[in-house]
């Protein structure tokens, strides 16, 4: 949905990937260090479907949203954040479902629960933001359910409460139209909240 | 044998005159997808002129309708694409609607300025219109058939000024 710098995630995901693991039987599960640590960008790559994430930090997501003109309770609030943009790339030829409510979010003390667009929908009415920012706003965010179609690629943020713990995102992707087909199961570990420099 | 000849007229008839039957025997270029027909959202816009559009002025021809917006980053990379099957298109019949979502008049301004000139921009100003059309993301396309219905959509950014797409589209408007 975003397809904020998607482009530009790709390309880096393209030149860093030097992990390649192999889904058997629709299971697959990535141990990948966090970024920050020379590592590359948390990604998972497969025959069927490529998934990478990067962490933004505070100034990041500061400095797009005020481009944008958003005003400054709205981007105090968004640097609060924990902000990590998501690209998924259905490489396969069948529907792979994303559909957020499929993923999990946990750090070692406790799960962890997404800020979703209903919560933020929320808050920017409390806060009474323009229309055309909340619109914004929601295109920059990953969809919450979306059928991939073959060769499709999309993007955006998921949001969570900032924390210091590293976290876990197991996430469950269904696949075939009427999703009766093996899902494909991803798993990052050790992902931080990207920090300001 | 006067059976069998009436009878080939008639299906000649039929897949001639018929736009969606003809429409079938299109080659559908990478990443565009064939939906199940729908009546297009209500669309009334005005561009940075103040004039105002509606997508029911355009009946009986062909409509692209184009969602972005300028910090998407395969929105800008299509733009100069979409800006060049406009220029050869329009002329053989093509409308087109190029929906910003919900900026304001100076940033659309000065992207189109250095992206594509010479596209006429509606202004959703609130996002709302946007939101009628349920796209996948930005950009997003959907191609109206000439009684309203939408009938195709790309899925993000499209290399539309190359052969496959060119022919794609000129191959719609023969349906008309």
């Amino acid at each position: 949905m975003l397809y904020l710098p998607i482009l530009e995630i790709y390309k880096t995901l393209m030149q860093t990937r030097n992990i390649l693991l192999q889904s058997t039987a629709g299971l697959l599960s990535l141990f990948l260090a966090a970024p920050g640590n020379a590592d590359p960008v948390p990604h998972y790559d497969s025959a069927e479907l490529a998934v990478g994430l990067m962490p933004r930090a505070p100034q990041q997501i500061a400095a797009f949203y005020e481009a944008r003109g958003f005003s400054k309770p709205m981007v105090e609030r968004l640097k609060q954040q924990c902000f990590i943009t998501v690209w998924v790339h259905n490489k396969s030829q069948n529907i792979i479902w994303l559909d957020l409510a499929r993923w999990e979010f946990s750090n070692p003390n406790s799960n962890v629960t997404r800020l979703d667009r209903h919560y933020w929908k929320a808050e920017w009415s409390k806060m009474q933001i323009p229309p055309a920012h909340q619109s914004t706003f929601r295109w920059t965010l990953l969809p919450e359910i979306l059928d991939f179609q073959p060769e499709e690629r999309e993007g955006g943020n998921i949001v969570l409460p900032r924390s210091n713990s590293p976290m876990q995102i197991h996430a469950s992707f269904p696949t075939k139209a009427d999703k009766s087909g093996i899902p494909i199961t991803v798993i990052f570990n050790n992902i931080e909240c990207a920090q300001d420099p | 044998m006067m059976r069998y000849h009436l009878l080939g007229i008639m299906l000649f008839s039929l897949v001639f005159t018929n736009p969606s039957l003809a429409a079938e025997s299109i080659t559908l270029p990478q990443g565009i997808l064939e939906l199940k027909p729908s009546p297009a959202p209500r669309t009334t816009l005005d561009d940075l002129d103040g004039e105002t559009y509606t997508l029911k002025q355009d009946k009986g021809a062909w409509v692209f309708v184009h969602f972005w917006a300028s910090w998407c980053g395969p929105c800008r990379e299509e733009m100069p694409a979409i800006q060049n099957m406009i220029s050869t298109l329009q002329a053989e019949g093509l409308k087109v609607a190029m929906i910003n979502t919900a900026e304001d008049e100076d940033t659309v301004f000065s992207f189109l300025s250095a992206y594509a000139p010479d596209i006429r921009p509606l202004m959703d100003r609130d996002g709302q219109v946007t939101e009628k059309w349920r796209p996948r993301g930005l950009p997003a396309t959907y191609l109206v058939d000439p009684d309203g219905q939408v009938l195709y959509q790309a899925l993000g950014g499209r290399a539309w000024d190359t052969a496959p797409y060119m022919s794609f589209l000129r191959g719609l408007m023969k349906t008309k």
